[in-house]
This record gives C-alpha cells, sequence and structure tokens, in this order.
C-alpha cells in the first residue's frame, strides 16, 4: 500500500531561513514546497528617501553580497542620471564585485557544503575519513585554511571601497575612491597571493592548466593525470561526488537564466564571450538552447506567496506588493516571490553563468548527464579561475592609467533605471523609479527568487522544488540528499525574503 | 569547563557573521580555541541539522546543559500585530525562543546595530526591536530591568555590521573574567569611548575646514557630504575595517552605523547645515565659538592642503 507523508525539513548553513516541506511516496518524494520563513520588508525603509540612499540601505540587505546590491543600486543610478563612467570606475567596481564573489565562493563550497560529506550517512563510504579531515567545521584543514584565505582577499574591498561588508564607495557615476599605485600594487599582491593558495590547495594545478579542461573526458583524464589533482579539494570533490552520486540528483528544471555581468571598460585587453561588451554575457538557456535576454520579460507572480495578488504577475517597475498573513490554508506558503522569465522559472547562478557563456566543459557536462547537484558545485568551485586572471589585468590597467574614477552629473528630478549583474549566486537586479528626487518604488530581485522560488499561478514550480521532485531519500530522519540539493543552489534566504516592494 | 556559546540570528543579513570571520589575530578558529569555547550552536557554521537544534535548545531550556555566552544577529520581529510571525522557527515565533533562551544565559551579546536597538525595521510594519533599546528608548525586547544570569544587562556593540574585533575582544573578556565597562547605552567604553573621526586620514582637512562637495576627492566630508565620523562613537579609524582601511579613510562618508537612531531618517550623503555649518555638531561643542574657529581654521589653511596636494 502506498503511504504519502509530509515531512518539514528545515534547513541551516545556508544564509537565512529555509524550510523545505515535501511528500514522500516509498521513499521517494512526490511533491515539494520551498518557503522563505522570515519577512523585513525592506523596500519600504526607501520609499519615500532620497535618490542616493539605496546606496547605504541595499547593501544591508544581505551580509555575504553587500558589494553586488550595491552595485546593482549604483548601475540603476547610473541609468537614472544618465552618466557615462570613466574606465577606472568601472574596473574598480568589476574587481570588487569579483572580489566578494571569489570569497563567497570558496566560503560556501568548504564551510557549508563540503561539511555534508562529513554527515553521519557517510560513516561507511571511504571519504569519510578524509572528509572529516578537510570539512569539518572550524577544525578542518580546508576550513582553517578557507578561513584566512577568504578574509585576506576581502581585504581588496577594504583597500578599494573602505571595508567589507557594507560599504558604499560606488555612486552613481563611478567611485568615490582614489587609489595610490601602492594601494593598489596592495590589491595585486593579495592578488597573486589568493592564486598561490587557489592553485595548489583547490585545483591542484595552475589556472592556465585548468583552463584546458574543455570536455567530460578532459575532466576524467585530468583527475587522473597527477596525484596534486587528485590531492587538490576540487579532486577531493570529483571523487566524493562520485562515490556519493551527486550526478544523479538535483536535476531542476532546465532554464538558465544570467544577468550578464563585468561591463568592459572601453579601453582593456580583457576580451568579452558576448556581443554586449560584459565580460559574462547575459542571456537564457532553455535545454542548452540559448535565447536573447530581454528584461521585459521578467515578471514576479505572488500567487503563492504571502502577499496581495489581486492584480497578477507584474514586472518589477509595474509590481505591487502588500504583505497578506492568510495562513497555510490559502495555499500560499512563502515569504519568497516567484520570479518569472517570459512566464517560465529559471535557475541561476555559477552554473548558469557556465551555460548561458557557452563554456564547453560545462555544456559538455550537461549534454551527457543533465543538470544535478554535481555539475552545479563544480561552476562554483571552479569559477574563480575564470575570474583571478581578468581581476589582475584590471588591477595592472587601473595603476598604469591616471584618469579619473568619478564622473560628476546634473541634478534630476524625476525618472526610472535598473541595475542588472551577477551576484555571487546569480542573476540580481535592482528597479528604482525617481519622482520629486525622492524614490518612489523600489524593486529588488535576488538570485536565490529565482531559485528557492515558490509556485507561480500556472502551478509550476521553483528550481529548487523541481530539483527535489523524484528524489530518492534513503533516510527519512536523515535525508542528505535534500541537503546536497539545497544546497547546491547556494541559497541567500536573507537576501530572498526582503524583495519586498510597497507602493507608497 | 569550556565557555558555552550559542548564536541565534533573527531579523538580520547575516553581515555580523560574516563580519566577524574577518577577524586577524585571533581569527574565529584561533579565539574559539584559546579561549575554549564550545560552539553550542550557530545557523550557518554548524553541523548539527535543525532537529538537533530542538535537543540542544530543550537541554538549555532544562538547565541540562550550560548557557554561557547568548549572541543574538538581527532584531527581534514583532510583527504582524506583536505575533512574531514574519520570523519563525520550527513553527513558533523566533522571538519567544529568544525570550527563553535569555532566561538561561550568564551574559547576552546584541551583536550589531539591529540586535542592540531594532536598526533596520525598527518603527516599520515589522515591529523590530532591539534587546533592551528601541532606539533611544530604554526597554526593547527585554525590558530596561532586565539582567542575565550574571546580572549584566544585555551588552550591545553595535555597527552595521559590528567590527570584529569588538566583539572578539568582547567574547575574549568574557572568557578571561574581564568585566568591560558600560556606557549609557550598554556599549564597551573600550570601543565606544571613542568617535569614528578619531584616527581619521582626513584629520588635518577637517582641522582646516578643507571641504568636499562631490565624490572622489580627498577633502573632509563633515561639512556637505553628511559625514558623521565626529558625532558618533566607534572605534572604525582605530581598529579599521578587515586590518586596511576605513570608509571615511576612502572617500565614503560615515553614515553613524552604531548610533541607535541608525538608519537616520534624513538623506545620506549630504549634511544638514545652517550657513555651511552642520546642524549637528560633535557632542557638547559651543556653536558660536566653534563658528568662528573654522572661520579663522579655513583662512588659516595652507595651501597643500586647499591643492589637495597630499598623500591620502
Amino acid at each position: 500500500m502506498k503511504q504519502k507523508k509530509i515531512h518539514f525539513y528545515p534547513l541551516n548553513r545556508v544564509e537565512g531561513d529555509l524550510e523545505i516541506r515535501v511528500e514522500v511516496e516509498n521513499n521517494r518524494v512526490s511533491e515539494s514546497w520551498s518557503a522563505g520563513i522570515m519577512y523585513r520588508g525592506f523596500e519600504n525603509l526607501l520609499i519615500g528617501r532620497a535618490a542616493l540612499d539605496g546606496l547605504v540601505l541595499t547593501p544591508r540587505v544581505c551580509g555575504i553580497c553587500s558589494t553586488s546590491h550595491l552595485k546593482a543600486a549604483a548601475k540603476a543610478l547610473d541609468m537614472f542620471f544618465n552618466v557615462k563612467l570613466p574606465d577606472n570606475a568601472i574596473r574598480i567596481r568589476n574587481i570588487t564585485l569579483m572580489t566578494e564573489k571569489i570569497q563567497n565562493d570558496f566560503r560556501h563550497a568548504f564551510m557549508l557544503f563540503m561539511v555534508d560529506f562529513t554527515n553521519p550517512a557517510y560513516q561507511k563510504h571511504s571519504f569519510f575519513d578524509e572528509a572529516v579531515r578537510r570539512y569539518k567545521p572550524l577544525t578542518g584543514e580546508t576550513t582553517v585554511a578557507t578561513v584566512r584565505e577568504t578574509k585576506k582577499i576581502l581585504e581588496i574591498i577594504a583597500i578599494l571601497g573602505g571595508q567589507w561588508p557594507h560599504s558604499s564607495f560606488m555612486v552613481p557615476g563611478g567611485v568615490v575612491c582614489v587609489p595610490s599605485a601602492n594601494d593598489l600594487a596592495h590589491c595585486l599582491f593579495l592578488m597573486r597571493n589568493f592564486r598561490i593558495w587557489f592553485e595548489s590547495r583547490v585545483l591542484g594545478c595552475s589556472i592556465e592548466r585548468w583552463m584546458e579542461v574543455k570536455s567530460e573526458a578532459d575532466l576524467d583524464a585530468w583527475l587522473d593525470e597527477a596525484e596534486s589533482h587528485a590531492q587538490s579539494d576540487l579532486g577531493s570533490y570529483l571523487r566524493f561526488a562520485n562515490e556519493a552520486g551527486l550526478k544523479k540528483i538535483g536535476k531542476g528544471c532546465g532554464n538558465f537564466i544570467s544577468f550578464g555581468s563585468l561591463d568592459l571598460p572601453e579601453n582593456t585587453d580583457v576580451k568579452c564571450v558576448g556581443k554586449d561588451r560584459q565580460f559574462l554575457p547575459c542571456g537564457v538557456s532553455q535545454n542548452l538552447k540559448l535565447k536573447p535576454f530581454d528584461q521585459q520579460k521578467i515578471t514576479e507572480d505572488v500567487s503563492h506567496a504571502w502577499f496581495d495578488d489581486s492584480k497578477g504577475a507584474k514586472h518589477p517597475f509595474d509590481g505591487e506588493t502588500i504583505p497578506y498573513a492568510s495562513g497555510k490554508e490559502s495555499g500560499k506558503y512563502s515569504w519568497a516571490k516567484a520570479p518569472r522569465y517570459d512566464q517560465m522559472p529559471a535557475e541561476t547562478g555559477p552554473l548558469a553563468e557556465m551555460v548561458v557563456g557557452s563554456n564547453p566543459l560545462f555544456v559538455d557536462l550537461i549534454k551527457n548527464d543533465g543538470p544535478n547537484v554535481f555539475v552545479r558545485q563544480l561552476a562554483r568551485l571552479v569559477r574563480s579561475a575564470y575570474l583571478i586572471p581578468v581581476m589582475e589585468q584590471w588591477l595592472e590597467e587601473t595603476a598604469r592609467c591616471q584618469e579619473e574614477f568619478y564622473q560628476d552629473h546634473r541634478k534630476k528630478e524625476r525618472g526610472k533605471g535598473y541595475g542588472l549583474l551577477e551576484a555571487p549566486r546569480g542573476a540580481l537586479g535592482h528597479w528604482v523609479k525617481i519622482e520629486d528626487a525622492k524614490i518612489q518604488k523600489y524593486q529588488i530581485i535576488t538570485p536565490t527568487a529565482w531559485n528557492a522560488s515558490p509556485r507561480d499561478a500556472s502551478g509550476a514550480r521553483g528550481p529548487c522544488e523541481e530539483a527535489i521532485v523524484g528524489t530518492e531519500i534513503k533516510n527519512l530522519d536523515n535525508p542528505i540528499e535534500i541537503d546536497h540539493i539545497i544546497r547546491s543552489f547556494d541559497p541567500c534566504l536573507v537576501c530572498t525574503v526582503h524583495t519586498i516592494n510597497l507602493k507608497k | 569547563m569550556p565557555l558555552k556559546l550559542y548564536w541565534i540570528q533573527c531579523g538580520g543579513c547575516g553581515g555580523d557573521t560574516w563580519s566577524f570571520f574577518n577577524a586577524e589575530s585571533p581569527n574565529v578558529v584561533e579565539l574559539l580555541s584559546s579561549f575554549d569555547i564550545e560552539l553550542l550552536w550557530h545557523p550557518s557554521i554548524s553541523i548539527n541539522s535543525q532537529n538537533d537544534l530542538k535537543t540542544i535548545n530543550d537541554d538549555v531550556l532544562s538547565g541540562a546543559r550550560e548557557l554561557d555566552v547568548l549572541c543574538i544577529e538581527g532584531s527581534i520581529l514583532r510583527g504582524p500585530g506583536g505575533t512574531g510571525r514574519y520570523d519563525e522557527i520550527h513553527g513558533k515565533p523566533k522571538k519567544d525562543l529568544v525570550a527563553s533562551l535569555a532566561k538561561r544565559a550568564n551574559y547576552i551579546l546584541a551583536i550589531g546595530t539591529c540586535a542592540s536597538f531594532g536598526g533596520i525595521g525598527a518603527h516599520t510594519e515589522i515591529e523590530a526591536t532591539g534587546l533592551q533599546f528601541l532606539r533611544e528608548e530604554k526597554g526593547g525586547f527585554l525590558g530596561e530591568e532586565f539582567k542575565t544570569k550574571s546580572g549584566q544587562p544585555v551588552i550591545n556593540l553595535p555597527g552595521c555590521p559590528c567590527h570584529c574585533d569588538v566583539l572578539a575582544g568582547t567574547i575574549a573578556a568574557i572568557g578571561s573574567g574581564v568585566q568591560l565597562k558600560l556606557d549609557e547605552y550598554n556599549t564597551p567604553e573600550e570601543w565606544y569611548g571613542m568617535m569614528v573621526h578619531q584616527g581619521c586620514t582626513r584629520n588635518e582637512y577637517h582641522e582646516y575646514r578643507v571641504e568636499e562637495r562631490k565624490f572622489g576627492e580627498k577633502g573632509c566630508m563633515f561639512f556637505h557630504l553628511g559625514c558623521h565620523g565626529p558625532l558618533v562613537h566607534g572605534p572604525c579609524n582605530k581598529v579599521l575595517w578587515n586590518n586596511r582601511s576605513s570608509k571615511t579613510r576612502v572617500g565614503v562618508p560615515c553614515f553613524g552605523c552604531t548610533r541607535p537612531d541608525f538608519p537616520q531618517q534624513y538623506p545620506f550623503f549630504q549634511t544638514r547645515n545652517i550657513e555651511g555649518i552642520p546642524i549637528e555638531l560633535p557632542e557638547g561643542i559651543s556653536r558660536a565659538h566653534y563658528m568662528a574657529y573654522k572661520g579663522m581654521a579655513a583662512a588659516a589653511a595652507p595651501k597643500r592642503l586647499k591643492t589637495r596636494k597630499t598623500g591620502i
């Protein structure tokens, strides 16, 4: 006889409060619901405030990606004031955003994700002792190194922006800092030191060697090629993931979205992949077919979120959101809204960046096995290999170039703007409308809003929910499969539950 | 006996946790081991699941397990309508868990401005409050009279985020039995007995009133760009951020994030002033004398500063 049972799995080791509810039938997940269980009404604070105030308040949305929010807020205001940035301002904004991405990737990978391999569920696996030695919280070898290296690289943001987290050094027209040649030399030195750790411990090879890995066959060959590869943290991830079967779980919805980011300065030796003069192109991929991206096709649906939904799904410039704590009986179950692109749910994050950027390795891996936990987390582990050389290049270009870091602009009373970019966890957008030099409307859509979104009006599940359905759970008291799947999305709920906009 | 520390996140962004990870010597790992601190729970770090947390909570609340230091990050959300349903844990308002844990703790640290004074979200629909203050007003969530088992009020460590050295130093003081002297907002004088302005590399510009009106220059930001450095208590320019710099040093005005009224209700990036003199002057200053002094200082300003020919 089939038995359906509902289980609640509140999740820690993610940023903020996430609760996963699943319906299980003979140890297989037949239905799932992902819920943000906190509400902070963040954008409400911005209504009626001065146009620049978002630069101070929105970084406070998130303690691990505040520079990303700052940049999105500044970009929205660049558009509003219609100001063109000096090359050095573009470089400094890019360098600091990339620094934030790098710290996030490793803190997530080694302090939040890999920790699951030390779960008692794996006690009898061959990798268990090694996992404990490397990733046990606060004492594991890699954990201790990650604490040391990630805070060190963040010094770059402090040198250029004053502090991390929560600075406001980006303003419409550029950045406020005027770094000296010595400041930039320190940044480059920090970068080079980080590269040493990344190459020797995380990759086990040079970045240049890693760049030659362009297919699944290359990846297998790379792992077997040298002891330093097999014994690096990437090597251990490949071995653990294989034994734990991470390729078999967490498929998701198959749609990917990337807002693109890292606008290229006019004069630079850095080459871009796409046609939109961004180092990371924007785009949407549906079953590996790329489509051009148009921000007007974004809507937010609140049919299953605790907000008034009487007006249907809206574009963020038109969206209207009023909290409506109806309890669970109405079908509403989350404080996170449901962003959709052209009415479809889409996954975002490092893997989406790779897919939309047509990275051959990741396209090949998805062709062979579809999206899964393994490939999603792999993208996060190796993304820095693509960022580090570009950061070094831009730091050197900034040091050589003596031009300005800020362009002044005229006062303006009314208009609108948006700022889109790829934050550590994926597509982040800020939309602002200004009237009488005051904020009339402010809307933020975070990466986790895409990934951990609830259902929409058509009943389509969000990507995390979709990734869980069909999963076999071996031990319902210790659902390690769900832990892996959810953490592979690196959810940040503190961000997401703030994505509320209230019309004045 | 190890010192047992329990960290709970309420209405916040997690920034205090990640700021804590900036600590250099000792770093977080070294701090916990050198003061023999047992981390009972931290939502971002613990290997234990949320179900294990239920057991930990039962043990702490029944007294079976000691709770030496309760760290609270983020404000207490009481909305909507006092129910606390905007922030839940295990299906119940998180504020109720905080109230129960508070009774068992020897020390309570309010980490960051949200936990100390309500911060982001105070006086809004989410009804956020600090633990013993709501902005400047005494009381907050636990009430003005509240004392922990050790007889201390909640120790407030404001800042958005709280500086890692302040938190590490406070934990170290508790671990070594040192009693920290608290000021009127229950913040340790050690770090809040100085102004953000002290140690700022732009002090010479301030001294001679060489002012900035636009971004990307090297002068003082107090007179036009809304810098709160001379008005606000905090160690930013003594201990520095990420061991490197501070907002004011690189040209970002201080927003007064350690103050009970953060975030301010008036615009950032501009100074409210009367005829070029800020409405809000440093504590205890005579306006007439200050105006005379600044007028003379500006007249005496060396060319070196007026032409911004300095290394900072």
